[in-house]
């Protein structure tokens, strides 16, 4: 402790518990883990001088962004908690290669802030994004919105500084075209805080589209909805985003301040947005619009100017925030499912909802099959607590069955790992374990978390497994 | 079989056609001492040439044939040993096609086209192998089938063993199955070759100013003059496909019209340009870092998968 408050002076090391507090949950609700302690360094190279003293002293520690992660991967259970959020310079942005370098604690909002001078922006667009950092991001493989068109985060990394949980420097990167080479780079961004700790991520911009053109289509059967999100997919239409909201997202959002003007007599409503250059726009938001139309759409309104689209936006972007508002807790989840299987296994979810006396509320990536059937609930009432996760182990059961997997962009964190065997029988959770050990062989970077411990064969055999 | 004194025998070709029999090859060939040198069906000599001559060669041809494909999702998964020209004619009957498209035939493999991350001329519009993956079933070099990813578009369940495999040369574990992403074909899918002055700084300026958009093609290539000669092109060194609605491609159109005159192609012309791969391949030492090291100790501790192709463990 003391070497540590050498690194990053006295005050960024808090232990009284009152401090420790604020740093004892993310964003999953309903459980709280109290790290050891807390540390919080300013630079890059006090990272790493923390991560040396804590692998000398032999101690386990989590990282951790601006703790927005739905799946408990920040928690940090009686270990030390690394925070990143002082970190947050953009170092460079170079408006001509199109590359942005940035420190993990920086906000993802933020980076698109400092690239929109050169009509440039960050693609990946978490609903979170005004508060989850880039490195939070990497970690997760962070989705949103607008990765039906652009792609998720592992599509925008392009390199990276790392320390490795034995305070080894190393750099990975995109191989290039040319070059014959792994791809450890691909491997990290999504390996949710166990493979390392980024120090600097090097990541694309994106031009910002010519023209957009944002559509509201109302439906009043689920059902017709699902129908027409897998139409226009098939159309090969490919929208910048297309999310789904049914009935109980509507009436959350359209009683609170985010209040989108979103008709509240529909099912569920589809928010499509067509983006790129002017020349062709309007015809492909007239195809889409007549498909709509054709699965039964009562209605489809296009927004008139960039007001009207913020608007129309802000209610899905605040759609988790509105549903919090409706009980003390909110249980959201992430699942994938194929794209066609959508209608029936929405049909599914309800009537599992039902059966436990809960309430469904789904807001989500649905041209990506990327469900989020979320339930507001009280999370201190042990019966309907137990009621919530009967209901939403049953929707993650009938997600694997049907093809598709339990996260699309949340991550297993702590929360997930019950679901991992069913999802990956056999031999692929070990190799999962290799590839972390590669990393971490002394496994110090978040322990327990993503993949079940006792999945991992040489863990096993190790003398001291379960003692 | 090497029988000593420089005497070799040419070892037979091991030739399995399941997942499991593969896996039964990589034990007994762990017990046994030996290596593998993993192939497709043979096409790209250079991976082969890399791979060590004392390893038996082990050809994933016959396990081939595409395992799932839902055209209304998109994706399609295929067994590693199915080649290219399946995968477009199967997507093409429903108006799909695979991205991937890469620099050489489309007589290869899928197998070899991820192992060996091969992108092609039209990588930056439609994604390199590492963007087009969603899944993938490998056997390592102990002999252990492993999945990561899945079937679905977007995943995050678990360590990514798909970006690990991708472009790992077969070293780290066989792939024996691809989960992939595919592309509705566009409206309109136009090759065009411009009549311009690709020596030009100038000229240049403005190609890359088409390029980065708003109107994106699939593809803008210069290419030398040689090349357009064997390619039937005349004096046109600019070869561009745009793909999108009418009224896209029809205004990218008119703005190549303003870099010289544009001529209309049948789009077998890009078959043909894709067969002269314009890298030389650069391979590094992959496994010359610490942690790279332990990655290829953790999946081929034996070292018997494709020795050599990507250097050996140095550290
Ligand atoms: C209202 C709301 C809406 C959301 N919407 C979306 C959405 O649309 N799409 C989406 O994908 N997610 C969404 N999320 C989830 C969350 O915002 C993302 O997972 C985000 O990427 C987490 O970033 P963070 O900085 O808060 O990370 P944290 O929660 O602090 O940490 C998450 C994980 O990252 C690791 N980590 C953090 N920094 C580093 C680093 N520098 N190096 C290595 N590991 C690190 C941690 O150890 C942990 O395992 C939402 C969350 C909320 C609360």
């Amino acid at each position: 402790m003391e070497t540590l408050r050498r690194i990053v002076g006295d005050r960024h090391v808090l232990t009284r518990s009152s401090e420790l507090l604020v740093y004892e949950n993310d964003a999953l609700p309903g459980y709280h883990k109290r790290p050891s302690l807390v540390v919080l360094p300013g630079t890059a190279d006090e990272v790493v001088a923390v991560v040396r003293a804590l692998y000398a002293a032999g101690l386990q520690w989590v990282a951790r962004g601006a703790g927005t992660g739905l799946s408990g991967g920040a928690l940090a259970d009686d270990v030390v908690l690394l925070g990143l959020h002082r970190l947050k310079k953009i170092i460079s942005v170079d408006p001509i290669a199109r590359l942005a370098v940035v420190e993990p604690g920086v906000v993802n909002a933020n980076l698109t802030k400092a690239a929109t001078p050169f009509g440039l922006h960050y693609a990946p667009d978490p609903s979170s994004q005004t508060a989850c950092t880039i490195g939070g991001n990497v970690a997760e493989n962070a989705g949103g919105p607008h990765c039906l068109k652009y792609g998720v985060t592992l599509n925008h990394v392009q390199a990276a500084t790392v320390v490795l949980p034995d305070g080894e420097i190393v750099k990975l990167a995109v191989p290039a075209d040319h070059e014959a080479a792994l791809d450890l780079m691909g491997a990290f961004v999504g390996s949710e805080g166990c493979f390392g700790v980024a120090l600097d991520v090097t990541v694309r911009l994106t031009p910002n589209p010519e023209g957009i053109r944002t559509m509201l289509a109302d439906f009043s059967s689920m059902d017709d909805a699902a129908r027409a999100t897998s139409a226009i997919i098939a159309a090969g239409i490919l929208p910048a985003a297309l999310e789904l909201m049914d009935q109980a997202t509507i009436a959350a959002v359209e009683a609170s301040v985010y209040a989108a003007g979103y008709p509240t007599d529909c099912a569920a409503v589809l928010l499509v947005e067509v983006d790129g250059p002017e020349c062709g726009l309007d015809d492909d938001a007239a195809a889409i619009a007549a498909l709509c139309r054709e699965c039964g759409a009562r209605d489809v309104r296009t927004a008139r100017d960039a007001t009207d689209r913020a608007r129309l936006w802000q209610g899905r972007k605040k759609a988790f925030g509105a549903m919090g508002r409706v009980a003390s807790h909110l249980a959201v989840q992430d699942a994938v499912v194929p794209r066609t299987r959508l209608a029936p296994i929405l049909a599914r979810i309800a009537e599992i909802g039902t059966r436990h006396g809960v309430h469904v509320c789904n807001v989500f990536h649905a041209g990506d099959g990327n469900l989020h059937p979320n339930v507001p609930y009280n999370a201190d009432d042990p019966d309907e607590n137990a009621r919530v996760h009967s209901a939403m182990k049953e929707i993650m059961e009938l997600c694997i069955a049907e093809g598709g997997t339990i996260s699309g962009e949340h991550g297993v964190g702590f929360d997930k790992l019950p679901y991992m065997e069913k999802l990956f029988p056999g031999d692929s959770l070990d190799a999962m374990c290799r590839l972390r050990d590669a990393f971490d062989p002394l496994r110090r970077a978040n322990p327990g978390k993503v993949v079940p411990s006792h999945a991992c064969r040489e863990w096993i055999s190790a003398p001291g497994f379960g003692s | 079989m090497d029988l000593g004194a420089g005497v070799r025998v040419m070892s037979t070709v091991l030739t399995p056609s399941t997942t499991d029999e593969l896996a039964s090859i990589v034990r007994e060939s762990v017990a046994a001492h030996r290596s593998l040198a993993v192939r497709g069906v043979g096409s790209w000599s250079l991976a082969l040439a890399r791979a060590s001559a004392a390893a038996t060669p082990l050809s994933m041809a016959k396990m081939s044939g595409i395992v799932e494909y839902v055209p209304g999702d998109l994706t399609l998964t295929a067994r590693a040993g199915t080649t290219l020209v399946e995968i477009e004619a199967a997507t093409r009957a429903n108006g799909q096609w695979c991205p991937l498209l890469p620099w050489g035939t489309d007589d290869g493999t899928l197998g070899a086209t991820f192992a060996t991350a091969t992108t092609g001329p039209f990588r930056a519009a439609l994604g390199a192998p590492r963007d087009i993956a969603i899944g993938v079933e490998f056997v390592d070099g102990t002999g252990a089938i492993a999945r990561g990813g899945g079937r679905v578009v977007k995943n995050v369940a678990g360590f990514d063993l798909t970006r690990l495999m991708v472009g790992s040369w077969g070293t780290l574990g066989v792939i024996t199955e691809i989960s992939m992403r595919l592309r509705a074909l566009p409206a309109v899918d136009s090759t065009l070759v411009v009549q311009c002055d690709v020596e030009d700084p100038a000229v240049l300026a403005r190609i890359d100013a088409f390029r980065r958009g708003p109107y994106v093609p699939l593809a803008c290539e210069c290419i030398g003059a040689a090349h357009a000669m064997t390619l039937g092109l005349g004096e046109a060194r600019l070869l561009v496909r745009v793909g999108g609605n009418a009224a896209f491609v029809a205004e990218s159109v008119r703005r190549l019209g303003e870099l010289g005159t544009v001529e209309a192609h049948a789009p077998e012309l890009w078959a043909h340009y894709r067969e002269r791969d314009p890298y030389r391949r650069h391979f590094t030492d992959a496994y010359a870092t610490p942690l790279a090291a332990r990655v290829k100790r953790k999946f081929d501790p034996h070292g018997i998968l494709n020795p050599n192709v990507l250097g050996e463990v140095t550290s």
